[in-house]
């Protein structure tokens, strides 16, 4: 599904002396069955750059082409419903969205909302957790007791249930260890080669985007400023500029390169660094 | 200083699942400590029995005060806590009166509050936001606004509950080099969090699990023990990660935990 911002912009508190520019003539293409990153520092726009894809908010001007739909400053909701079982969005803390008693009943929330067959729902549930990892003893668990990585799991299992085919995550990663980010990870890279779904992630998480992104696009004071692979935008001289830090392992690289003038190559792994190190090191 | 005995403690009374287990731990006066402990191993409800907000029998001394209600009063005066979701904690509709909250508390005039207040908004770097709703910030805006709150009231001890995961990089070494400053001035400081690079801001680490202390020592000490910090879900730093293997191949005789003094070792 084609997802294109066309000279978007958005204004809060738009007509009133509070009237402010959150997001400035975003032009971009979101790229379709890949993992696209969306960083920037706090306050840059990043969490109102995804909140308009999924129509929680709408464009002051401009507008946004989701498939066949477009989302503008004038849409009636009623218009734009089912786009939202196209799009999942999940949530930065599954907390705030979880109030029902079991797994099973949170996840059948959603689909019958959008009166999805009863028969269909139980299968569905199954599914849903079977593409997150987890198996049908879940289902009567009351998903405030799991921890916060299983939860983070049940509420993306709410979303796959309607088969959306972009999902969205607002600090995916925020609170979980190091385990549980790995096996998310591992979800997400799933999702993307086995189910095809595009994935967008907004994150200050450097580290955490870098071992993930296919490609990403770097927010500043509510512009779209940067945007390529991630050694691209890595690799960039501006990112100071914006105010975004690289990831350890890159930022070791580039100041290799800026104060000893030796070029080691940008590696994701510390294993592949270290041989490049023993054969420059002196 | 705060020194903890023998701490136990379970959420209920006949639960066999202690949180704390018999815990001991020492922080010195003026020390700047991570405490590192995987989710659900009783950080935040130590923060907690810190501030007498749970009661416990067992014996904590904070400073030279040992933890009873009577002293409770001149603990919570000696402490500034900044917790992981501002939003939950402001009660003020702006950003000046936020600040000069625990101050009304402590019945100072208003001429003597307002000085306190411009001059911790200053020092701290928000006097711009004073008329603004704290709520309205940007969440490194709010977390600068909380640590002017718990610096207003000139705390010996400064405790972070998991209160910088949600910032980001640029943001955090905003609010660690004021850290660093009141750390320099002789505040202690504790700061807890599941992030172990939050450990490179400090001098030392402790790591709870299991109820207990399993490692407490410097950052170079600690960071060191790779296999305890892994089996405890932690990733190691990629500083204290490179510095381990350039150790092992014999390019690096000791742990580097900084990025420049790295490079130049590698490259003389």
């Amino acid at each position: 599904m084609e997802i294109k911002y066309d000279s978007v912009y958005y204004s809060k508190n738009e007509n009133t002396s509070l009237e402010k520019l959150i997001l400035e003539d975003i032009n971009l293409e979101l790229k379709e069955g890949k993992i696209n990153g969306i960083i920037g520092k706090c306050g840059s726009g990043k969490t109102t750059f995804v909140e308009l894809l999924n129509a929680l908010l709408l464009p002051t001007l401009g507008s946004i082409q989701i498939g066949d739909y477009q989302i503008e400053k004038d849409c009636k909701i009623k218009d734009i419903n089912n786009l939202r079982v196209e799009l999942g969005y999940v949530f930065g803390n599954p907390k705030r969205q979880f109030f029902l008693p079991t797994v099973k009943e949170e996840i059948a929330f959603g689909m019958k909302q959008f009166s999805y067959k009863l028969d269909k729902i139980d299968s569905r549930i199954s599914d849903a957790l079977k593409m997150v990892g987890l198996d049908d003893s879940y289902l009567e668990r009351d998903p405030m007791k799991l921890s916060n990585g299983e939860m983070r799991k049940v509420a993306i299992a709410s979303i796959l249930a309607f088969n959306p085919k972009v999902l969205i995550f607002d600090e995916p990663t925020l609170g979980l260890d190091s385990i549980s980010e790995k096996s998310f990870l591992k979800m997400l890279k799933m999702l993307k080669n086995k189910y095809h779904k595009t994935i967008v992630i907004v994150t200050h998480d450097i580290n955490m985007i870098h071992k993930i992104a296919d490609y990403l696009f770097v927010f500043h004071e509510g512009k779209m400023v940067l945007e390529g692979t991630k050694y691209e935008v890595f690799e960039s001289e501006l990112l100071e500029q914006y105010e975004v830090v690289r990831p350890s392992i890159m930022e070791f690289s580039y100041q290799v390169l800026q104060k000893k003038g030796i070029k080691l190559g940008y590696r994701d792994d510390v294993n592949d660094l270290i041989k490049d190190i023993y054969r420059h090191a002196s | 200083m705060i020194e903890i005995q023998d701490l136990i403690y379970q959420y209920e009374k006949n639960d066999l699942n202690y949180i704390f287990n018999k815990l001991s731990l020492t922080l010195e006066k003026g020390s700047f400590t991570t405490l590192i402990g995987p989710i659900g191993s009783g950080k935040s409800t130590l923060v907690k029995i810190l501030l007498g907000l749970i009661k416990v029998d067992n014996y904590i001394k904070i400073d030279d005060l040992v933890l009873c209600t009577s002293n409770m009063k001149k603990i919570r005066n000696k402490i500034g806590v900044i917790f992981e979701n501002p939003d939950e904690i402001f009660v003020s509709e702006t950003v000046m009166d936020e600040i000069a909250f625990s101050l009304e508390n402590q019945n100072k005039s208003k001429k003597e509050i307002w000085k306190k207040v411009e001059e911790i908004a200053n020092y701290v770097g928000i006097k711009p936001l004073l008329e603004c709703d704290p709520h309205t910030l940007s969440e490194g805006e709010k977390r600068l606004v909380s640590l002017a709150s718990a610096l207003v009231i000139d705390p010996q001890i400064l405790i972070l509950d998991e209160a910088l995961s949600m910032l980001d990089e640029i943001s955090k070494r905003k609010i660690f080099k004021i850290l660093k400053e009141c750390n320099e001035k002789g505040v202690t400081i504790l700061n807890i969090t599941h992030d172990l690079n939050e450990s490179l801001y400090g001098n030392d680490i402790v790591l709870l699990q299991g109820g207990k202390v399993l490692l407490h020592g410097s950052k170079e000490d600690v960071l060191k023990q790779e296999t305890k910090l892994k089996r405890a879900g932690l990733e190691l730093p990629f500083l204290a990660d490179l510095s381990i293997r350039l150790m092992y191949y014999g390019i690096l005789d000791h742990m580097i935990l900084d990025m420049d003094e790295m490079v130049n070792a590698i490259w003389k």
